[in-house]
This record gives structure tokens, sequence and C-alpha cells, in this order.
């Protein structure tokens, strides 16, 4: 049994300790929040640190709960344990309403409260980059100038079992996403095969490609640096091999590329399922059925997937 | 005095006669008795888990080094898939209706369940499926190998172009499931409805009939839909329409809608019953009363209902327009409401209680201390900036992992430790017990805790193969998943060997509150037989020192000397 | 928990529970989760419908409407006919009973021989596109369970020659019956989705 007793006067012990573990307890919150920042890769567009800063509150919020529930569960697991021949029951309380009415209330505005910010960071989102998603059998041609805030693009994206191929306004083809920094750009993402899915962890953002629709898609980078490009939506057999990168640099860079690459002739750009697939085939094709991998886009820069990434 | 009404057909089922000695054969027969169905139920699903929990190590051992190197990666996909089929619709389903088979009848005081022949036929599809789907490994081009969501038009590939194929297994198996469950449920809830004993009115039922209820109108409600949409991909697959398929018309994400529209609210119909067991069981050994008995019940249909509100946040990233993703943003997070209102009433009841931490009492410790988890990251997810971030990664892996196992799984040993000396008559050995649990908490968290941060720094799931910056999240996870399969060891071993060899149980070892606990231990065939104790309290009056029935020491006289 | 005291002599009244009569529970929650997976194809048809590029295959102008519509007309018909056979069944004019229950049966049947021949004379097949996979789908779904309860009724009919077959109750002729009227009304509903919403 614990030291509090149901009384008519404030009990000042409990008040105590309640005060100070929820002091703790809203100090460890906002170091868990602070803490989560490091949880994720660089912060390296437009809309990453709306992203980190709602995950930080979530966390924060979170943490308090949890710690807040947990706190307690140890409370009574150090404080309400029976002894070994003890078969006394608990204290008979059958519930309390209005404690009960408090608990489904302050979840209730704690969510609304959590949704609606959610919703506001959303919708400034969508003014960063807005997305569109064309319904199946639009003509692609129609497509021009979707986003007129964009600085560059159309760029199309193609995903493929499993490749990127990505061709630029002027018709340079390449397998790394080359993009300037600090520029809003705009994407046609088109799939011809299954669902695969644009994801760039350091973006914070990710878009499935559904085959069949046309989806335009806009973001804003805001860091140099090689990124990750991860195909996120399952796309067969080698689908854990399906990613290239996305090199963000400085804008003149960027030009000297695009016209540096317009010279280059078509080869055959990165496939990185091939290898894999290759080997499977050496060893007899033994394994289960797969489709094999498409053929390689012809590019006029494969990229060098050697070079490390930085996130 | 006593002119009794059965079901004629329920005296005329093949049941073992009162009093004469257990025949292990009525466990491999189409017998009708809901007790000896819940153990088929029971046992079928844990004999899965095993079979689960070994793909799920050779998945764990594939990603415990970066690239692709132990199992093709084909193979690889074909046994996630086959993973998570086989823990869903083979161990999750089943051992739940195993659970709703012992206990729904036993605590509501009725013989047996509505239509006993109903109940054995539904539970007789399990191995039919479980034979399809483990066959399916032997099918031309190995198993269906598109996730257990098998979004199409990946599905639709069948690349080498058999009509009998793994994927066509796989729908087959998966429809057959639903069948089951659809019988299953029409049967629990005409149960539940028509055969209460006297006096037990709604409010005087135990929380478990309350949420099986509640879970089993999801079933009714949220299957359909899946199989019509599993009945087009099947059609799609082998009979040439085009309903998903882009080139032809279709739209694949519409089979995205069909799908998830049962197989979220699926995940409350596996947590509905576990939220059941935490409710009987914390109140049995902190010796209290559940804190707010009718808002906890009520809860169960809150959540019921906000269920079948909420598959679009699996699609905030496929394109789904943004006012429909703010509605789904808020009707996932009102979830949290009636499921806090349960957690919070878990916390009361043990407040002042006077706790015994038994193993199954720390099986629901430790299951409630991961659900609070698992609600703060599904909070998470439910926003929509921070799931498109991290939808389709690890962090949703660990979330439904730290839902599905560490909770229900949880409640599901919970379950089976506290209500086996019941069914089996024997008791289990305590110490193996706590080795489980032990075992099983510290894999468990190893196992899906360092996924989270492999999540947030951008790994997909469902890979093969991943970049070495994630390596140390899944090593850390892989030695926890083999500790998860060591834990086995304690768990088998004391059931065997405590269902042969253990102690006789008393009829009430926990002195718990509950018609089935009036009940000789195994109770016998047709339960109360045609004396059905008449209620005359609501549930877990602990402490309380008022009885749950009419004549209660006539029952617990009868129980002690059955 | 109550603590036994074998010295007290226990004056108890068993207590017992009727156990009978949920047969009809059952068969009520049955249909309204089957209705769920009507609701569900006729979502997916809507959708399909107000979404797909190209909705009806090349050279087909949209289905006829006239001979559906006798059929339908037949069919809802055939619920009121039933319910007649409820009635007589009720007042226990057995044979009566059988003739109309008889009517209803061959109504259905003229009802599936209906969508035999509309099924026979169309221009379409199950591959054509969205739509013609839809057509069959729906229409083979919902024949599926007109067939199911003309031999339902069948099954009953037979059974009313048993003697005594109707002392517990009218349970099976009413549950055959309840299906009869979803069926039909799951028809109107699809007559009005396919045929009248082109």
């Amino acid at each position: 049994m614990t030291t509090t007793t149901p009384g008519k006067g404030p009990n000042i012990g409990a008040i105590v300790i309640i005060t100070i573990a929820v002091g703790l307890n809203l100090v460890i919150a906002k170091m868990m929040a602070n803490w989560s920042y490091s949880w994720f890769p660089p912060q390296a567009s437009s809309a990453a640190p709306y992203v980190d800063d709602l995950f930080a509150l979530e966390t924060g919020i979170g943490s308090f709960i949890f710690f807040g529930c947990t706190g307690f569960m140890g409370w009574v697991l150090l404080f309400n344990r029976a002894g070994k021949y003890d078969e006394s029951d608990g204290a008979p309380i059958e519930g309390n309403t209005k404690l009960e009415i408090t608990w489904t209330i302050i979840p209730l505005v704690t969510v609304f409260l959590i949704a609606t910010y959610s919703m506001n960071v959303n919708m400034k989102l969508q003014t960063l980059g807005p997305k569109h998603k064309y319904a199946i059998g639009t003509d692609p041609t129609t497509l021009i100038a979707n986003d007129p805030k964009a600085d560059i693009g159309p760029i199309d994206v193609i995903a493929r079992q499993w490749s990127w191929e990505f061709i630029y306004p002027n018709g340079v083809r390449s397998s790394e996403l080359h993009l300037p920094v600090d520029q809003r750009v705009n994407f046609r993402l088109i799939s011809e095969d299954v669902l695969h899915s644009f994801f760039v962890p350091a973006f914070r953002l990710k878009q499935d490609i559904i085959p069949g629709s046309i989806i335009s898609y806009s973001l804003t980078p805001t860091k140099e640096g090689r990124f990750r490009l991860r195909d996120a939506m399952f796309s067969g057999a080698y689908f854990s091999q399906n990613q290239t990168n996305v090199v963000v640099e400085s804008e003149a860079t960027y030009a000297d590329w695009l016209k540096k690459t317009a010279g280059q002739p078509l080869q055959p750009g990165l496939d990185p399922g091939r290898s894999l697939y290759d080997r499977r085939l050496a060893r007899g094709d033994k394994g289960w059925a797969t489709v094999p991998p498409a053929p390689p886009p012809m590019v006029n820069d494969p990229g060098d997937p050697s070079i490390p990434h930085d996130a | 005095m006593t002119i009794t009404n059965y079901d004629p057909r329920i005296l005329k089922a093949p049941h073992p006669v009162p009093g004469a000695p257990d025949n292990w054969k009525r466990f491999f027969s189409f017998n009708t008795d809901a007790k000896v169905i819940g153990i088929q139920y029971i046992v079928t699903s844990l004999f899965f888990l095993l079979v689960g929990g070994l793909l799920a190590m050779i998945v764990r051992g594939e990603l415990i080094t970066p690239p692709a190197d132990l199992v093709d990666p084909s193979v690889y996909n074909g046994l996630y898939t086959m993973h998570g089929t086989v823990m869903l619709f083979l161990f999750l389903f089943p051992i739940l209706n195993g659970f709703n088979n012992l206990l729904i009848p036993t605590m509501i005081g009725a013989p047996d369940m509505a239509f006993p022949k109903l109940n054995a036929a539904a539970f007789w599809l399990v191995p039919v499926f479980a034979t399809v789907l483990m066959g399916s490994f032997f099918a031309p081009g190995g198993p269906a190998s598109s996730g257990w969501w098998s979004y199409p038009p990946m599905s639709l590939q069948n690349p080498l172009g058999h009509f009998i194929n793994g994927q066509f297994l796989w729908i087959l198996a998966v429809a057959l499931s639903g069948i089951s469950s659809i019988m299953g449920a029409v049967n629990f809830v005409t149960t539940i409805i028509r055969m209460r004993a006297p006096g037990m009115g709604f409010f005087k039922m135990p929380i478990f009939v309350w949420t099986a209820w509640a879970a089993q109108t999801i079933q009714l409600i949220g299957l359909p839909p899946l199989t019509g949409g599993a009945v087009m991909l099947l059609f799609d697959l082998s009979f040439g329409t085009s309903f998903f398929r882009p080139e032809g018309g279709g739209d694949p994400v519409l089979f995205q809608h069909f799908f998830w529209f049962y197989s979220h609210p699926a995940v409350y119909v596996l947590v509905l019953p576990v939220f059941g067991i935490f409710s009987e069981l914390f109140p049995v050994y902190a010796r209290k009363p559940l804190f707010g008995y009718k808002f906890v019940a009520i809860a169960s249909f809150g959540i019921t209902f906000l269920s079948m509100i909420v598959w679009a946040h699996h699609m905030f990233y496929t394109g789904t327009p943004n006012w429909m993703r703010h509605i789904f943003m808020f009707t996932t997070m009102l979830i949290a409401v009636p499921t806090g209102v349960k957690v919070f009433a878990w916390l009361g009841t043990l407040w002042q209680g006077n706790l015994r931490l038994n193993t199954p009492m720390l099986f629901c410790l430790g299951g409630l201390f991961n659900f609070i988890f698992a609600g703060i990251t599904g909070v998470m997810l439910a926003t929509v900036p921070i799931d498109i971030h991290v939808g389709n990664t690890a962090f949703v892996v660990a979330h439904f992992h730290y839902v599905i196992f560490n909770t229900i799984g949880f409640g599901v040993f919970a379950g089976i430790y506290h209500w086996f000396p019941k069914f089996t008559g024997r008791m289990y050995y305590e110490g193996l017990g706590k080795v489980h649990f032990v075992l099983t908490f510290i894999g468990a968290t190893l196992n899906w805790l360092p996924l989270h941060w492999a999540g947030l720094l951008g790994m997909p799931r469902r890979v093969a193969s991943y970049d070495p910056e994630f390596a140390i999240w899944n090593v850390l996870g892989s030695i926890g998943a083999f500790m998860l399969g060591v834990a086995s060891i304690p768990f088998i071993l004391n059931m065997v060997s405590s269902w042969a060899r253990g102690p006789q149980a008393p009829p009430n070892p926990w002195r718990a509150i509950g018609l089935e606990w009036l009940l000789p231990s195994p109770p016998p065939a047709e339960n109360f037989q045609d004396d059905i104790p008449t209620v005359i309290s609501e549930p877990y009056g602990y402490g309380l020192g008022h009885p749950l029935v009419e004549d209660e020491e006539f029952y617990v006289r009868r129980s002690l000397e059955a | 928990m109550t603590a036994v005291n074998p010295e007290v002599q226990l004056n108890h009244t068993p207590g017992h529970v009727k156990h009978d009569g949920h047969n009809m529970t059952g068969f009520v929650i049955f249909l309204c989760s089957e209705s769920v997976i009507f609701l569900a194809f006729f979502a997916g048809y809507a959708v399909l419908k107000l979404t797909a590029p190209q909705w009806l295959p090349d050279g087909v102008d949209g289905l006829e409407v006239r001979m559906p519509l006798i059929n339908s007309v037949v069919l809802v018909s055939s619920s009121f006919v039933a319910y007649g056979a409820e009635v007589c069944l009720h007042a226990r004019k057995l044979w009566r009973f059988r003739a109309v229950w008889l009517l209803t049966m061959a109504m259905g049947s003229y009802f599936i021989y209906g969508q035999y021949v509309e099924w026979s004379e169309l221009s379409f097949s199950l591959s054509s596109g969205v739509f013609g996979g839809l057509f069959y789908l729906l229409t083979g779904f919902h024949g599926l369970h007109v067939i199911t309860g003309v031999l339902l009724m069948g099954l009953m009919l037979f059974r009313s020659f048993k003697p005594g077959n109707y002392d517990k109750g009218e349970m099976g002729v009413a549950s055959v019956s309840l299906f009869w009227h979803f069926v039909d009304v799951i028809w109107i509903l699809l007559f009005l989705l396919i045929y009248v919403w082109q």
C-alpha cells in the first residue's frame, strides 16, 4: 500500500511527488525532442525542417506520455507488490467518472491539436512543392508547365524494374539525378511497369509512382551533396538494388554538367539489378520466379555509383 | 423445476461422454465441442508460429549483413511474403479464434457455440488453406512473392505464365481463410447475442466478450471487401480481366482501397481480444476491480467504429488528394482516444492494487509497456508529413511489430498461461514461464526498437540488401530475432511437459472471478450443462465482497467435487 | 470468490436459458456481412466508371435495357410471390404453399434463363476492358446467388414433404425467403447501377 490516502484536505506529500515527477518528465520530454533531430539524415530540402520540427514535437509529447505511463507502472511495481503469502485484495476502486471523462477529453483535445497543426504543416509543404496526379490515360504532352513556380523542369523521372532514368528539359538523359541547389524543380513521375516510389530520405519526401498515371511533383533541394534516391514501394525481385543518387550542386556546376553531358553519346546507364540477375543466371537460374530486369536505359551520363553518398 | 430447452443437435453432437477419460483422438476428429475446437485452433496456430518464426529468422539472417548474400533476392521476397501471411492467417487469427472458442461459451455460461457444426467446419478449413499455402512453396516459380499486400500490378506479373502459381494459391488460401473467419464471426456474434447466462445483461459481460464481439463485428464488415478485392485480383491474374491493370484501363490504386479497408481494421480484430485479455488479467493479479468497466466496454465499439474509416492512412503517398489525407489523419488520430481510455483504465486498475507478478501478469505488463510505445509511434505514422518520410520504411516495420508481436503476441502468451490450468486441468511451471518472458521481452525489444532508427534514416522495408550505414540497427535486430527463436524453447518445454505431467490444477488457481472459474478444470463438455448460474453482479468484483452469481457456494463446491 | 463451507446446506435452484431459435439471428448476421461484398463491388464499379479513360469496349454503345427490365420485373415480383407462399405456410395450407413456392422457383429460374440469353447475345467478353470484367463479375456473382436461392427453395420444397417438418417453426422457409428478398434488393441496386446509369 502506498502512502497516499484519500482525504478531504490536500495531501502535501502526494502533490510534491507528482509535481517533481511531472517536472522531471517535462525535462526528459524536452531532451528527447531535442535528441530526435539527430535521428534523421541531413536536411537537404525545403520540406525537411518542417518534417523534423513536427517529428520533434510529437517525440516530445509522446515521450511525456510514454515516460508518464511507464513511470507510473514502475511506481506501482515498486510499491504495490503483494507479499509472497499475501492473498488480500487491493483497494476496491471501481472507477471514477470524472477522471474517466478527463482522460477521454484530454487525449481528444491533444490529438485534435496535433492533427490541426499537422494539417497546417502539410498545407505548407504543399505550397513548397505541389503534386498532382493525372488520371490514367492522360496525354503526357498536355502537361507542360503544370507547376508555374518551378525554376527547373519538368524533369521526367522514369522508374523501371529495376533502374531509374532522368530526362532533362534539354533532352539530356542520366542515371543519376542532378539538381541545382535552391532551385524549385518539377518532375513528372512515370512508371513503365509496376508501382515504384520516389524516396529521398534527405529530402524527407516520398511519392509513389503509379503505372498508367503521371504525377507532377515539385521540390526544392537546399543543400549540396550526394543523396540516396531509393525505391520505397516493393517492386519485385531486385527491389532493394533499385537505388541511385541525387547530386545536388551549385547552379553553375549544374549548368556546366548539362552542357557537357549534352555532347556525350548515349550509353547504357546504371542497371543495379543486373549483376545479381547475371549471378543468378550463372548459377543455373535457381531461385523463385522473377521477371528479368528491364534493359538498361540509354543515357548520356550513367554516373558513378562508387562515389560515396552523403545520406 | 427445470425444463431446459437445449438445441437437440448440441446434445446429439459427438462429445466424449461426460466423466469418461479424455481421449487424445478427439483433437483429431470433427469434434463439435467448442473447448476441443479451441485447443485445436491454439495448437495448430502455435505450430504455425514456429513455421512463421523460422521464415522470419531466415529473413533476419539475410538482413544481418548489408548485401543480399544468404538467399537469392527472389527467394527472400517469397520468404518474407510467406512470413507475413503465415503469421497473420495461420497464427494470429486462428489463435484468437481459439481463445474465442474456449472463453466465450465458458464466460457467458453457454454450453457450446450457437452453431457447433459450423464451428468445427470453420476450424477444419484452417488445415485446408494451410495446406494450400504451404503447398505454394512447391508451385512452379515458388510461392507468392509480392508481399502480403499483393499490390497489383506487381502481383499480376506471373513470370512463368503457369495457371497454378504461387500468387494464385495465395489468393485461394486467403479467400478460404476469409470464409473460415466469416463462419467463425457469425457463430461468435450469435452466441454472444443469444446464449448469455440468465441475468447477464450486456453490461455484466466480461470485457473479453465485449472485445471479441467488437472484433468479430469488424470481421463481418471488413472481410467481404477484402474477399471482393481478392476475387477481382484473381480474375486479373488468371482470367484476363483488367480491373487493376493500367494497360487495360484499370486502376491499381483501387485494390489498395479494397485491401486496406479490411487489412487495417484486421489489426483491431487482433488487438481487441488482447485488450480483452489485458482487461481480464490486470484485475485478477492486481486484486482490484477493473477501473471504469463501462468505459472500457464501450471503448471497444468505439475502436470498431473508427477502424472502419481510417484505411487510407496507408496511402498518404500514393497520390491521394490532400482533403482525403487530412480526413484520414484526423480519424486515425481519433483512435488514440478509445485506446487511451483503455490504457488509462488498466493503469488505474494497477493503482493501489496488490500485484502478483506471475508469468501471465508479466506478459500483460510487458505487453502494456510495449503497447504504449506502439501507440505513440502510431500517432506519428498517422501524421501526414511524418508518414511521407517514414512510410514504407523500417520504421513502419518496427511500429507494426511492436503492435502485432510485442503487444498482441504478449497478450496471447499471457492468455495461454492464465487459462492453461482451466482448460488442460494442469498447472504450468512458473520458473520456465518466467524464463520465457524474460527472453521474449529482451528479444522483442532488441529486435524491433533499433529498426525505428533505421527507418528514420531512410531504410526502406522489404529490402533484401541495404546500404552499410544501416548495418548496426539490423545486426541488433537480427540478434533479437534469434533470441526470440530461443525463447520458444522454454515455452514449448513448459507447455508439453505441463500438459503431460504438470500438477493437477484446482478449479480456480488464481482466485479469479468469472463464470469460467466456477467450472471444474478442465470444464466438462457442455460446461454448466443444464444448471447455468444466474449472474447478479458486474464482473471483476475483487474486494467488493459480493457474489458474482446466485448460490455461488453451490457452484464453487460443485466445481471442487468434480 | 466465495469461501466454501461444506457444513452449510445450500438451497439452490438451477438456472436455465432457452437455447433455440438463434438460426435466424445467425442468418441475418450472415446476410448483413454478405451485403457488404456487394457494396464493395458496387463501390468498385462506381469508382472505375468515373475514372476509367475508356469505359465501354470498342464497338459497344451501351446495354440493351428492354430484356433485362422484363427479367427484373419477374425477379422482383417473385419476392412478393415468396411472401405469399410464406403466408400460406403460416396458415398451414401446405399444398397451396408448395404450389406458390414452386411458382417462385419458376420465376427465379426464368430470371437465370433470361440472364443466360442476355450473356450469350452480348458482343463483349470478360476480358473486354474494365466494363466487360465488371459487368460479368457483378451479374455473375448475383446470378450465383439466384441459383443458390433456387436450390435452397428446392430443398425447402423437398423438406415440406417430411412429416412433422414444421413442428418447431418455419425457420428454414423464413430464412430462404429472407435470402430471396435480399437477392432481389441487390438486383434492384445492380440494375440501377449497370443498366440505368449508362
